[in-house]
């Protein structure tokens, strides 16, 4: 028989080398971070453009992510077929990707065949076709789209919440933009769009692969030759503080309530950085925090319980989101409300190394793939962070102190100036809000206010 | 150069109580990931019983008789790992990846819920894990747009007293009666070592893992009564039309026919044909429902194939105005048109390259390589697949393609439109 009583220790220590982040300039002058990684014969690269939808017009909303439904389709000699079955042939996964600060364009490929697959994407970037039968097309498609959404309770809540919490500021808008801003938008927008803030705009670029330095960069100054131009910074206002509202999304019928609570904070550069991370683990960013074993484990409320301190370039924000049987909305807001403040007033310092442990031992597994490895520079990159980051970071993790992290949940959790959002049927969803607040404002299902209810 | 990439070099062990053991080497980084399949899903539920094997794969996280509640998390969370389980039609599985130096913690933790879970049982535990499961049946299925087209199109397609014929997430009624007798009932048929696999992959060396897996393991009995499923021949006499309204803003047409099992003879031609329908914008569907005719607003089609039975389906979104009937008459048209006239070269090189990059991508994750050894050992008997799998693409011809299509397609099946609720209509 063996002792089965006591958890295993770990054997012998063990060691992890960081993968080294290289970082240099091609002989034209352009931007190249590199890891290099023999294990398997692939290639993940990405190409970085800080030109996201907060560059929308106004009543333009959806620009940049249709500009990149359309850059594909169909450039130089090749139209939207051809264009496609070149990266068929190859097997090399190409995608693009927009959100609010950057325009990505993205390649997983055979190193046999990363050549090839970055020339298609040169021609893709430098010369796109625009045609205006694709234009239609996908236009449509955007539209739809936007449609289809109106159905989904978790996209509903995430877009009104963005919109309560970041008020006129370009953040508060999504990416998909709207039916009408859509609906708005020309050929010639897209061209513009184009022109103004991807064909010379500023790159980065990443790889994470079988290659090695000098192959990357006369690869690079090969199938890329436009001048780069630095965007203009935008304006951006940030709502003044506000105290806690309570809003709601209606969706009749609904079997569950989709909640988020949260509130704007600091910077991804931010010196509470740290603190917060390992606060927030403490409170609910894994399945240990005490909001998932609260809400899921203990109550059977929901399947899960989930927050976190989120980053855009120059904002962020904390958010908590679950979605939870409609019959226990109201108990669940308050079990969140407690969680709130009881963090701030105690942590153990078992809570603590738990949350240390984690992040800390966790740490190597983040750098396993090769696109986990172009994402972590891609990091790097959005944020402005030094290149050694990584290197750092244990240390920085280890450095926190008892002290900060309770200061983090005092400082950083402002319970008073909460966004307090439910998306779920109002009949049964008004009665359980009662013994939390007198008022309530109902907003429609893109986060804009339809009048304000009194409980 | 694939031929070796694709190569697994591995130990399968059988210790004396039943329990299978594969060793998986690989040194490049300090992890190990150990991943426990046990072959037992929903096909081996009865009516009135559906949705437990999920169910009693929550309750192997509520702690077993050395390891209170939470703590299982807890620990594998402490050391750095990550963790999860799920559950198919044919098994159940549990995984974590964690740090190479805590193996032992990760092998005490799964023996001791092979071994011991029922003392550690209680009233309160389920009931937790059955509100728990139940919202997750509400977020991911009852309150999803379409949310339900899985499960109708599953319970029409099957007869009632085919296992697939309900879903892996169970009947909410079924959820609800579960009681602590069956969860007793379950793990002593099902929850034993030789109805199970256990695969180490990574960093760690062979004689010690052996070594500590005796250890934990080898003491867990066996039993050897597990009921075989029964699965009656499945044959749609004619074919089926159900509409079923749902908070949806565009009406979306599901076709589903029977096809053939996994690893079956015509299922790597069926996943190709697939491809060449909605793989891409080339694709025939892809390109004749969304781009040249303008009526969907996306479609896609695939093989879903399991140990008992398969289907081959095809799903459409509809534009705004455009009636489903006229992308279902497209569809057929399709169907029809490549059983008559063929398929290119071209377009079965696109599909084959494609699944062979795929292939290569996949070996970059350890989690997702044990994973597959474990797929392969359950289904061929023998882990070391990568290469048979592959072949098995290359291997489909033109004429495999047509012949899958004919076979199949050509025979009645279930259509399931999914339409806006009439007070919802644009």
């Amino acid at each position: 028989m063996i002792d089965r009583t006591k958890a295993p220790v770990p054997s012998e220590n063990i060691s992890f080398e960081i993968p080294k982040i290289n970082y240099l300039t091609s002989s034209k002058g352009y931007e190249i971070f590199y890891i290099s990684k023999e294990k398997l014969p692939i290639v993940s690269f990405n190409i970085i453009l800080f030109s996201g939808s907060k560059f929308d017009p106004e009543n333009k909303k959806g620009l940049a992510l249709l500009t990149s439904f359309m850059i594909d389709e169909g450039a130089g000699k090749y139209d939207a077929f051809q264009l496609s079955n070149e990266f068929e042939k190859l097997g090399t996964i190409f995608s693009i990707t927009v959100n609010h600060d950057t325009f990505s364009f993205s390649i997983l490929s055979l190193k046999e065949n990363f050549e090839r697959s970055l020339e298609l994407l040169s021609i893709i970037l430098n010369e796109p076709r625009f045609d205006e039968k694709d234009f239609q097309r996908e236009k449509k498609k955007l539209i739809n789209k936007i449609k289809q959404m109106k159905d989904e309770p978790s996209y509903i809540a995430s877009t009104a919440f963005d919109r309560q919490i970041f008020q006129e500021c370009y953040y508060s808008y999504p990416s998909i933009g709207y039916e009408n801003t859509v609906n708005n938008i020309t050929l010639d927008d897209v061209k513009e769009f184009y022109n103004k803030y991807i064909k010379n705009s500023k790159k980065k670029f990443i790889a994470a692969g079988c290659l090695m330095q000098k192959e990357i960069s006369d690869l690079i100054d090969k199938y890329f030759t436009t001048k780069e131009i630095i965007l203009p910074e935008l304006e951006l206002k940030l709502p003044e503080k506000a105290s806690t509202k309570y809003f709601i999304v209606h969706k009749e019928n609904s079997a569950q309530g989709e909640i988020r609570i949260g509130h704007l904070d600091g910077l991804r550069k931010s010196p509470d950085y740290f603190a917060n991370k390992l606060m927030n683990s403490i409170l609910g960013g894994e399945f240990f925090s005490r909001i998932n074993l609260n809400l899921r484990e203990k109550k059977g409320f929901t399947y899960g319980a989930h927050s976190s301190f989120n980053y855009y370039q120059k904002a962020g924000y904390f958010e908590i989101g679950t979605a939870v049987n409609i019959e226990n909305v109201g108990e669940s807001i308050s079990e969140i409300l407690y969680e709130l403040n009881n963090i701030k007033q105690n942590i153990t310092q078992e809570e603590i190394n738990l949350a240390k442990s984690f992040l800390i031992k966790h740490f190597p597994s983040n750098f396993e793939s090769y696109t986990q490895l172009s994402q972590s520079i891609a990091l790097l990159v959005i944020h402005n962070l030094p290149l050694n980051y990584y290197n750092e970071y244990i240390n920085n993790i280890q450095l926190v102190t008892e002290d900060e992290i309770l200061n983090a949940a005092k400082k950083n959790i402002h319970t008073d100036e909460l966004t307090i959002l439910v998306v779920g049927d109002k009949n049964k969803i008004l009665p359980q809000l009662k013994i939390l607040t007198n008022e309530l404002i109902e907003l429609d299902i893109y986060g804009s206010v339809v009048e304000k209810l009194n409980l | 150069m694939n031929d070796k990439l694709l190569k697994i070099n591995y130990e399968k062990h059988k210790l004396d109580n039943g329990l299978e053991v594969i060793l998986y080497q690989d040194k490049s980084l300090p992890i190990v990931a150990v991943n426990i399949w046990y072959r037992v899903g929903s096909a081996n539920e009865s009516k009135g019983k559906t949705g437990f094997a999920h169910l009693f794969e929550h309750m192997m996280f509520q702690g077993s008789k050395h390891i209170p509640k939470g703590e299982h998390f807890r620990l594998i969370q402490e050391a750095g790992g990550s963790l999860n389980g799920s559950t198919s039609f044919d098994r159940t599985n549990y995984y974590e990846t964690i740090p190479s130096n805590y193996l032992e913690l990760a092998l005490w933790l799964e023996s001791d819920r092979m071994g011991f879970l029922l003392p550690a049982l209680t009233e309160e535990k389920l009931s937790n894990q059955k509100d728990v499961v139940m919202n997750e049946r509400r977020q991911r299925y009852e309150n999803q747009p379409y949310g339900l087209a899985w499960e109708i199109l599953l319970s029409n397609l099957f007869t009632q007293n085919h296992p697939y014929s309900w879903p892996t997430i169970g009947w909410m009624e079924d959820i609800k009666n579960f009681k602590l007798d069956d969860v007793i009932n379950f793990f002593k048929t099902y929850y034993s070592p030789n109805n199970a696999t256990l695969v180490i992959g990574g960093n760690f060396d062979f004689d010690n893992a052996i070594k500590l897996v005796e250890k934990y393991f080898g003491e867990i009995p066996s039993n050897n009564s597990i009921p075989n499923v029964n699965t009656p021949e499945q044959n749609l006499e004619d074919s089926k039309k159900i509409i079923h309204e749902d908070n949806v803003q565009l009406p979306r047409i599901y076709l589903a026919w029977h096809s053939d099992k996994i690893f079956g003879n015509y299922d790597a031609s069926l996943d190709i044909l697939s491809d060449i329908l909605t793989s891409s914008k080339n694709s025939r569907l892809t390109k004749s429902l969304i781009y040249d005719k303008q009526i969907a607003q996306d479609v896609n089609a695939f093989q879903y194939s399991g140990k008992y039975a398969g289907m081959f389906i095809i799903i459409s979104t509809a534009k705004p105005e455009i009636h489903l009937e006229e992308i279902k008459k497209e569809i057929f048209e399709q169907i029809n048109l490549l059983i008559s006239n063929g398929i290119s070269d071209e377009e079965l090189i696109r599909s084959k390259n494609s699944i062979k990059s795929h292939y290569i991508y996949s070996l970059q994750k350890l989690d997702v390589i044990v994973d597959h050894i474990n797929h392969y050992n359950f289904y061929l008997n023998e882990p070391d697949s990568f290469m048979f799998d592959l072949k098995r693409y290359e291997n489909v011809t033109k004429e495999n393609v047509i012949e899958s299509a004919k076979k199949f397609l050509t025979n009645p099946y279930v259509e399931l439109h999914i339409i806006p609720k009439k007070s919802k209509r644009i």
